[in-house]
């Protein structure tokens, strides 16, 4: 048995949204008894109240989550300011939350560490790993890396970073009844579990490709030996760097590329912009562009990647991870998005996510995790 | 089927209704502050890529020039290079042949000079021949026609030489060169342009040459700015005689006058030639003035200008020279051009 039940409010009152969630979740529960649960909610609300609420309701329950951009769930679609609560109840799947403090301190070993000491908890190998971390005082990829190295098997970690509404200050994580910054909550499912992801952007990269030729992990200081800021002047003249323009990052001369989101901090003195994740020194860059429809075609990409690579047939849940930065480029065409996903998506299985920093999933069937920007990741779990 | 809510119930979904639409028109602003902003920031960069777009296609346009220049001026080259070839082949055996004619010519002279003198009696039928066949005016015209063969010759030397100064295939390197040849070769070209006829008398040309270096240079571009400015003025000579009698412009002469000197380094400027190109024509109004150098200006009639004649001027003179070109004009009284190659 792998049952995942869905609440979802938009009421902007803590007290009544989370009792309207828990509400929902307990006419859905039936006799079931949950034992994971994943938190999206809006920066506004009060996360103590409702993270002691769950866990009044759903004592010493493996959960995690984080503040996100908006929410979107198979009860209530698209919604700013809301609350989401998914809950996982199984008796062949194992569930195990951890977390990782102080991130920023050591973003790689830290985040290790909380692999492996969540490992020991689990009586078989994980088959996958969410994790909701902290996005905006570390860097993304030195904390995956320490993730997957922590994992030691090829475990899928997928996820989105926390957000704050778009104000680049400061973000939270939850982990069980704990309201956290600077942290990587994970949580470890094992036993008999099917897992699908697909991720896709909707991006195009043009003008001129320079070379990042002086790069420290996630901030950028010069392209082509003159510092980033210039690069960006060449195309945006006095309008200062923001999240709004990013950059295709190319490993190699290759077609394959990523994009990397600034997180909107930059230093005028010295030239650099500071992004949500590692930019590789003498990798590519290259300004990108998109237009809505191609955003809303790469959901489409997303899903059906989601369901091919899924082994089995009934997926029970489809969690999204969707950047913030789509959202504010589809405005009010984002129903377009999940109209798709619904589309896709079998009417019976319920799905939920949120609007991140930045998306973490593998890009193939096979292969690590990386970190990805401006992307939609879909991951679709089952016991097929 | 849903059971109707009582007046509790009813009462608390319109408060949470209540709560979403205010937290809604909260977001709505922050939103709204955000949409104004990226307008802001996409207007700035329209603005911004018009700009960009505009220099691009001003850079194109002038690449564009330089390369129909270029090309034109290369096949104009070869093509002078190739008549001036063709010409000069033909011209040396006349012209040695003149020259042999004049000296053959002179000894048969003297052979018949000798022969009459020493036989002073050739009998009538000879001395009725010289009669009807004007021997006497043959032998003193003879040299005269030989000696007007060789100034022809030389003319058509000069004309030869000229056109392949004046066409010079430049390189990619700028080459010392005589500025007067330059003026020289052209005006030369410019000669039947310059010369009477039914409509006005002969243009004036006085040169004005002052002592001048070698100096660096891409000899035949500066013909062809020559040659534009030249034109330009002979143009308008044409254009105004229309109006004018022939007497009153045989009373009030058409004249383009080249003066050309050494600049001293003055002011950060550096030591420099200037060709200075006057004419006494009709001027330009002031309006116009400024317009003159872009391209596609023209006052002439569809067909005869391409408006592209001062913009190359400025063009060879500035970029290709890093030189200075200035024009004084005066409604009725003429216009001149400055030209300034920096040594």
């Amino acid at each position: 048995m792998f049952n995942v039940i869905v609440g979802h409010s938009n009421d902007p009152d803590s007290k009544f949204a989370i009792e309207e969630v828990l509400e929902q979740c307990q006419a859905d529960l039936a006799d079931d008894h949950p034992q994971a649960a994943l938190l999206f909610a809006a920066p506004d609300f009060d996360h103590d109240l409702i993270l002691r609420a769950i866990n009044q309701q759903f004592p010493g329950i493996h959960l995690i989550g984080g503040t996100s951009d908006a929410e979107l769930s198979s009860v209530l679609d698209f919604q700013e300011d809301s609350l989401t609560l998914t809950l996982f109840c199984s008796d062949e799947v194992e569930f195990y939350a951890s977390v990782g403090r102080e991130l920023s301190k050591a973003p790689f070993s830290i985040a290790q560490q909380t692999a492996e000491e969540a490992l020991t908890h689990l009586t078989s190998s994980p088959k996958l790993c969410i994790t909701i971390p902290e996005s905006l005082t570390a860097s993304g990829v030195d904390m995956l890396q320490g993730l997957t190295k922590g994992l030691t098997t090829s475990v899928p970690i997928v996820g989105g970073t926390t957000t704050d509404q778009w104000k680049f200050q400061c973000t939270y994580q939850f982990f069980c009844t704990e309201i956290l910054q600077d942290s990587v909550p994970i949580l470890l499912m094992s036993g008999n579990l099917s897992v699908g992801y697909g991720v896709a952007t909707g991006w195009t990269p043009m003008g001129k490709k320079g070379v990042a030729s002086k790069v420290d992990k996630n901030i950028l200081y010069e392209v082509d030996h003159q510092p980033v800021l210039k690069f960006y002047k060449d195309y945006l003249g006095a309008i200062r760097p923001s999240p709004e323009y990013r950059l295709a990052v190319f490993e190699s001369e290759g077609e394959s590329w990523y994009v990397r989101t600034s997180n909107g901090h930059y230093d005028e003195e010295q030239g650099s912009i500071t992004f949500f994740a590692d930019i590789p020194e003498h990798s590519f860059v290259q300004v990108v562009g998109a237009d809505r429809d191609d955003i809303i075609a790469s959901t489409q990409y997303s899903m059906k990647t989601a369901l091919e690579n899924y082994p089995g047939n009934n997926p029970s849940v489809a969690l999204i991870f969707s950047c913030t930065g789509r959202m504010q480029l589809l405005g009010t065409r984002i129903h377009e998005e999940l109209a798709i996903a619904q589309a896709i998506l079998h009417r019976d299985i319920p799905y939920c996510g949120f609007y991140t920093y930045g998306e973490i999933s593998p890009l193939g069937k096979q292969g690590e995790s990386r970190f990805h920007n401006e992307s939609f990741v879909t991951l679709l779990i089952g016991v097929d | 089927m849903e059971s109707p809510l009582n007046d509790q119930q009813y009462i608390q979904k319109l408060e949470k209704e209540n709560r979403i639409l205010q937290k809604k028109l909260s977001r709505s602003e922050i939103n709204r502050a955000h949409l104004e902003q990226n307008h802001e920031n996409q207007q700035k960069l329209l603005y911004r890529i018009i700009s960009n777009l505009e220099t691009s296609l001003d850079e194109l346009q002038q690449s564009q020039l330089q390369l129909i220049q270029s090309e034109k001026m290369s096949a104009l080259g070869n093509l002078m290079a190739g008549v001036a070839h063709e010409i000069n082949n033909p011209l040396g055996f006349v012209d040695g042949n003149v020259s042999e004619l004049k000296k053959n010519l002179q000894n048969l002279i003297e052979y018949i000079q000798y022969l009459e003198h020493t036989m002073p009696s050739l009998g009538n039928d000879v001395i009725e021949a010289r009669g009807n066949l004007d021997i006497e005016f043959l032998l003193n015209d003879l040299p005269n026609m030989l000696n007007s063969m060789e100034v022809g010759c030389d003319r058509i030397r000069n004309i030869s030489n000229s056109l392949r100064l004046f066409a010079r295939t430049d390189t990619n390197s700028k080459i010392q060169a005589n500025i007067h040849d330059n003026l020289d070769s052209t005006l030369l070209i410019l000669k039947y342009r310059l010369k009477a006829d039914n409509s006005r008398p002969e243009i004036d040309v006085i040169c004005d040459y002052g002592e001048l270096p070698e100096i660096a240079c891409f000899p035949g571009q500066l013909s062809q700015v020559f040659m534009n400015i030249l034109a330009n003025s002979i143009d308008m000579f044409d254009e105004t005689a229309v109006d004018k009698s022939y007497e009153y412009l045989q009373g009030n002469p058409q004249q383009i006058t080249i003066r050309t000197r050494l600049i001293s380094p003055e002011k950060g400027e550096p030591k420099s030639v200037e060709i200075s190109i006057r004419d006494n024509g009709k001027g330009i109004p002031e309006d116009m003035r400024l317009k003159i150098f872009d391209r596609q200006f023209t006052t002439k009639d569809i067909g005869k200008g391409t408006g592209l004649g001062l913009a190359i001027v400025q063009q060879i003179v500035v970029e290709g020279h890093n030189g200075s070109l200035k024009m004084t004009s005066e409604v009725g009284q003429g216009t001149e051009f400055f030209i300034r190659i920096p040594m």
